[in-house]
């Protein structure tokens, strides 16, 4: 089944783990279930009902913005990870 | 509290010094234990900020660079525990846009101040839980 990586200030809230492995063919219903299995996440990935802005998510190491967004598909191999972008002044 | 030993202060210092008037940005890779981050390494990224002159106020780490870091922290078996960033001519106090544009509480964002091409005085900031703003924490360097 697919992983998601656990960025490291997330893992309090996904029970200190640092790999969630999910259900779901599509990024948005492998996201559904992370969720679903740890909604703690919830309020550090969502501003309301969409990713926060600075939230990207990749699916094996390709951004998924490039693929059809949160339709792309998932298999069963394949590893998400959370990558933020970071800016400040 | 940040720990972290002087090689990576002096590797910061080096940064922001060559990226100045600009501000030098990259990641702390490293271990997370409870209250405590631990650096092991930093990982210096280019100052993506996309109008030019802003940079000497503003810095952005893009989302394909913070891949390359997790990629990178992962061939080390470290994670990344914090981000830092140079202040040119100007107090390392976490700002409005540093609090705007954090990620997540957790990592210790680390702010230098680099003067005239000197490094200054470091200052680490947690963003608070309810992203409300900065609490700052207490920084131990190891010496050799």
């Amino acid at each position: 089944m697919p992983v998601f990586r656990i960025p490291t200030p997330l893992r309090p809230y996904s029970g200190g783990n640092s790999q969630v492995t999910v259900g779901g063919d599509t990024v948005g219903a492998a996201l559904e279930d992370l969720t679903g299995q740890y909604p703690d996440l919830r309020q550090h990935l969502y501003d309301g009902r969409e990713l926060r802005s600075f939230v990207n998510i990749y699916l094996n190491q390709e951004d998924i913005r490039f693929g059809d967004g949160v339709n792309t598909a998932v298999g069963q191999d394949d590893t998400l990870m959370i990558i933020p972008s970071i800016a400040g002044g | 509290m940040l720990r972290l030993n002087q090689a990576n202060i002096e590797a910061i210092h080096a940064h922001g010094i060559a990226s100045y008037p600009y501000e030098g940005c990259g990641l702390l890779l490293g271990r997370a234990e409870p209250d405590l981050n631990i650096v092991k390494h930093i990982f210096p990224v280019p100052n993506s900020w996309e109008v030019e002159e802003e940079k000497t106020a503003r810095f952005l780490i893009t989302d394909r660079d913070m891949l390359r870091a997790e990629l990178a922290a992962a061939e080390r078996d470290l994670d990344i525990v914090g981000v830092f960033h140079s202040h040119p001519d100007s107090p390392p106090v976490a700002s409005p846009r540093d609090l705007a544009w954090a990620a997540w509480p957790g990592h210790s964002y680390l702010i230098t101040e680099i003067t005239g091409r000197r490094p200054g005085q470091s200052r680490s900031w947690q963003l608070l839980q309810d992203r409300s703003g900065f609490v700052e924490e207490p920084i131990a360097i190891d010496q050799p």
